[in-house]
């Protein structure tokens, strides 16, 4: 049986973040997801801001860990290696009503910390970005757009490299407590370990039930959004939203993403399926009419991909109010830290939150800090990103580099194969896909998808059936169509 | 830097075809870049025949086809590398591509693009419905199936009726995958009559016009898709949908020219065909980059992107030589049933060839070229459609040199 | 009584339009070409078709060479020749036009390599 000092319930961005601030000490950390891979839920599925954290409630863990987020990012991206535009927001208004709305979070957040806002006219904001519209703004300096995928892999991958590991496709369907141990039940396997910390995201409320937390009710708001081609965004330098309305919600808007596309969306209604992710048509239509309105190339021919996202949000059932994020240890349920309603801006607070929760451990037992704890994860170097003399050297160094796979992002087989081989064991067409944005181009996989499925199949010696998509049943092939037996 | 007089991006039949006809027409300095370890483009997956008819009066397979060029181009030993795929080329022709021996940097005086096109995909038309394996566009179902020997699945439903899609239907059911039905959003084919008979037909499959997948089901791999008719704007009709349980999904919803590296040179594309927009030379809005084949439009029958190759090699020789083409003012209008023409500009002083397509169906039709109130070329058509791309020869005989021409099709 | 055939001799794809009696054809038209004639009379006698698929190669660089025949066979033998090509196994290097089945089933044609296969490095 696998034993561990902690076992991290969920991959996601704050399973990741819990998991690399925990392999800073001397713990044998395990790590327990459903999915074949970190970030599958809702931790990819969002806009990828980096929130300056103006809209949220002041006092709240909310407001507190997204300004604290905010402020370390730029340290963190650049040990982390995780591609960070520290971009600005523009939040446009048009109306006296908007600017009343835009002075009250400005409030908001200077209360909250929030450096820097200031609110600019109509000629300052053409000169922050040409292509915003409205008759005035806020301007936020210190908002920014990450790649959340590759920000959770990155975690991961450090935690990793620091000796936590990642257990992928073991759904935790039971935990009981066994002398000073727990044992967690999952589809494969009992995994015991003295600590748990719940990071399940959607399913925290089920997990907290099994460590004897109450089951908190959340409530599921669906978003969806349409990816654009990178043709879109030269017309989208920076985040350019609407005036958020009374309640601090913003209506569809466009975001250029770090890698050069554009999302539009996303939009908000109420779902009840936990991993509802279908895209819709009656929502594709309403983002489409929306997204025309805050961006003037919201055109089909830009359209390359549509995704969807939910915010689960924890809830006072009485009232209906939205409640604060909520990260607690009770003495009741010893050795647990339960992490309940981390949604938006749960990228931006991942590191806070996961440095309160080893905070709970730490005012525990003493916690002997690793001598060869290294917070640096190189990544895989992007052939897109060098300069021709780079790229010259790297392929001579490593002739990989100069075959083309992926043509519509420029991603060579040297960085494949990397992915292939990277240090969490993932090998899922679309593990490959988040770690290199291979297949992520117009074509969609056209042209690389048949050459990434042979390499993973040569790479890891393994027949076709065996190549997943991204889930566990997800095969890609029934066979071979021609077989020589 | 290696300077070279032309170089063609792009080894499948454009490419070669143009190749050919340069090297005889006393072009020597070409070289041919290819990203694949063999040439032939699209062909080596196209394993079905039908293809030559027109070009060599025979009926040949893909890979038969691309070989026939591959043959001429190695016997006259016209220069070509493979595993190098192009970047960048900018406006001043200069080409960088990469490959495993390195980097590599040309100055052509003429650069040939001859790209071929890509799938839509799923993405680009909006299939709602979630994201499980087993979707599938059918030139990469073809590629698995006829070069990697990979069976993508075996109970099958194909969204649109290009003729690839058609294609594959057969090729599934010939290699024991059950095909339950073609839908096709368009109250017509998107693919030729043939096609649909020996493809479809032949192996009893229904072929539902006026269909369209409306969402895709399954988290996993695919488990079903439902399927509604759609009114006469293409929408949805609710209350007639109906789920197909099946593991796999082809999508044969269109291709478009592949024109990334068109625009990093500068080339101005045409919003119809998507491809670059071009002179009776073939030339494009950049004096020296010249496109023929499916990165100029999309062709129905390889035939005809060879013979559209071999006429641009004859402009670019003429360029080559003299070092400019002569003018091309006059525009190429169209009415509301053609959705494109090639060329697009016209001098009014040379015979060329036009390509178009009808944007529907239409009987006993007549297409007229019309210049300053006078038709200066027609084709009468008993039938023409939307599959089919139509070719009508213009002498410059018939042309004057300052009215715009216009294409009508008159029913 | 009135039968309507799409003609598949060659792209143009004509829609014919035949008179028929007990099986028999009296008349076409709509054919562009006298292929046309001679494909209905063909569909309705015996129906021919050439099919495409592929066959393993061993020790090649590719793991298939595409095939098809070189002549016709009738529409109901289709599975029949498909179950010969399946079982199929030949050695690299594989030359376009090689015989691969020599008549097959009998039906007077072969099937045929229609791609160069060089043996793997």
């Amino acid at each position: 049986m696998r034993e561990y000092d902690v076992l991290v319930i969920g991959a996601g961005v704050v399973g990741c973040a819990v998991a690399r601030e925990l392999s800073r000490y001397c713990l044998r950390i395990g790590v327990a997801e459903k999915e074949l891979d970190v970030a599958c839920g809702n931790s990819s599925r969002n806009t990828g801001m980096l929130h300056a954290g103006f809209t949220y409630k002041p006092g709240s863990l909310k407001a507190e860990c997204a300004v604290e987020g905010n402020q370390e990012f730029d340290r963190v991206a650049e040990e982390l290696n995780v591609p960070f535009k520290r971009t600005g927001k523009l939040v446009v208004g048009f109306t006296e009503h908007d600017r009343e709305n835009i002075l009250k979070f400005k409030a908001i957040g200077e209360q909250n910390g929030v450096k820097g806002m200031r609110m600019v006219t109509k000629e300052e904001m053409k000169e922050i970005d040409e292509h915003a519209g409205g008759e005035f703004a806020m301007y936020v300096p210190s908002s920014g757009i990450l790649d959340p995928m590759q920000y959770t892999i990155a975690l991961a991958e450090n935690a990793a490299m620091n000796g936590a590991e990642f257990l992928f496709g073991r759904r935790v369907t039971g935990i009981r407590r066994e002398g000073q141990r727990y044992l967690a039940e999952t589809d494969k396997e009992v995994i015991a370990s003295r600590w748990v910390i719940n990071c399940a995201g959607m399913y925290a409320p089920e997990i907290s039930e099994m460590l004897g937390y109450p089951n908190y009710p959340t409530k599921g708001f669906k978003g969806e959004y349409f990816v654009l081609d990178k043709k879109a965004g030269k017309f989208l330098g920076i985040p350019v939203y609407p005036a958020p309305n009374d309640k601090g919600g913003f209506m569809t808007h466009a975001t250029p993403t770090v890698d050069g596309n554009v999302l539009v969306g996303p939009d908000s209604y109420v779902t009840e399926g936990r991993e509802d992710y279908a895209v819709t048509k009656e929502h594709m239509d309403g983002l489409i009419e929306d997204g025309k309105k805050m961006f003037d190339h919201m055109d089909r021919s830009y359209f390359i991909r549509n995704f969807a996202g939910i915010r689960w949000k924890r809830y006072d059932p009485e009232t209906g109010e939205i409640l604060d994020f909520l990260l607690e240890a009770d003495d009741a349920h010893p050795c647990t830290v339960n992490l309940v309603g981390i949604e938006s801006p749960g990228i931006t607070c991942a590191l806070p939150l996961a440095r309160r929760a080893v905070k709970k451990l730490a005012e525990k037992e003493d916690l002997k800090p690793r001598e060869d704890f290294d917070p640096r994860r190189p990544g895989i170097r992007r052939f897109s990103e060098m300069t021709p003399q780079e790229r010259a050297e790297a392929v001579k160094e490593d002739p990989d580099y100069g075959e083309i796979v992926c043509r519509c992002e420029n991603v060579t087989r040297a960085e494949i194969r990397r992915a292939i081989r990277n240090p969490l064991g993932v090998c899922t067409v679309t593990g490959i896909k988040n770690r290199t944005r291979a297949t992520m181009g117009r074509c969609q996989g056209g042209y690389c998808e048949t050459r990434i499925t042979g390499m993973i199949e040569a790479e890891l010696g393994i027949a076709p059936e065996e190549v997943r998509y991204s889930k566990e049943g997800g095969y890609m092939f029934t066979g071979k169509v021609r077989d020589g037996e | 830097m290696r300077q070279v007089d032309t170089v063609i991006i792009g080894g499948g039949p454009a490419g070669l075809s143009a190749a050919v006809r340069l090297w005889e027409k006393g072009i020597r300095d070409i070289l041919i870049l290819e990203r694949e370890h063999q040439l032939g483009g699209i062909l080596r997956q196209c394993i079905h025949d039908g293809f030559g008819l027109t070009r060599f009066g025979e009926t040949l397979s893909g890979p038969e086809y691309a070989q026939r060029f591959i043959s001429q181009v190695e016997a006259l030993g016209i220069p070509y590398v493979t595993d190098t795929t192009v970047i960048d080329i900018t406006e001043d022709k200069k080409v960088t591509a990469a490959s495993r021996d390195g980097m590599l940097e040309i100055q052509a005086k003429t650069v040939i693009l001859t790209m071929g096109c890509r799938e839509r995909t799923r993405g680009a038309i909006s299939i709602p419905g979630e994201r499980p394996a087993g979707v599938y566009t059918a030139g990469v179902a073809q590629s698995y199936i006829n070069l990697q020997n990979k069976m993508v699945g075996r109970e099958v439903v194909i969204l649109g009726s290009g003729d690839i899609g058609m294609i594959m239907a057969r090729r599934l059911t010939l290699e024991g995958a059950h095909v339950q039905a073609v839908f096709e959003v368009q109250p017509y084919a998107s693919g030729l009559p043939r096609n649909i008979l020996q493809c479809l037909d032949d192996y009893g499959i229904p072929l539902y016009l006026s269909h369209t997948v409306t969402e895709i089901r399954g988290k996993d791999r695919l488990e079903s898709v439902v399927v509604s008719q759609v009114d006469d704007r293409l929408q949805p009709i609710k209350g007639t949908e109906k789920e197909y349980f099946c593991d796999t999904l082809i999508l044969s919803v269109g291709l478009i020219p592949e024109n990334e590296l068109s625009l990093a040179a500068g080339v101005v594309l045409d919003e119809r065909t998507k491809g670059a927009a071009v002179d009776e030379h073939h030339q494009t809005s950049v004096p020296g980059i010249f496109a023929a084949g499916n990165v100029l439009q999309v062709h129905d029958l390889v035939d005809f992107v060879s013979m559209e190759a071999e006429e641009l090699a004859d402009s670019v020789a003429a360029f080559l030589k003299e070092g400019q083409l002569n003018g091309c003012g006059l525009e190429v209008k169209t009415d509301g049933n053609v959705t494109h023409t090639i060329p697009q500009r016209i001098s009014g002083t040379k015979d060329f060839k036009l390509s178009m397509r009808v944007k529907r169906p239409v009987k006993d039709c007549r297409i007229q070229l019309i210049q300053g109130g006078r038709v200066v070329g027609e084709k009468k058509m008993k039938r023409a459609i939307p599959a089919e791309m139509i070719q009508i020869p213009v002498k410059a005989a018939k042309l004057n040199e300052k009215d715009d021409l216009e294409v009508k099709v008159i029913c | 009584m009135l039968k309507y055939f799409t003609c598949i001799m060659c792209p143009r794809g004509c829609e014919i339009t035949a008179e028929v009696e007990d099986g028999k054809m009296l008349s076409a038209q709509g054919n562009f070409c006298p292929k046309g004639q001679e494909y209905v009379f063909q569909e309705l006698t015996s129906p021919m078709r050439n099919i495409a698929s592929s066959v393993l190669v061993e020790g090649g660089e590719l793991p298939l060479a595409s095939v098809r025949l070189n002549g016709l066979i009738p529409k109901n033998r289709i599975f029949d020749v498909m179950e010969e090509i399946r079982r199929v196994k030949i050695k690299a290097p594989v030359t376009m036009g090689q015989k691969v089945i020599c008549d097959v089933l009998g039906l007077g044609c072969d099937v045929i390599a229609t791609k160069n296969v060089k043996a793997a490095e």
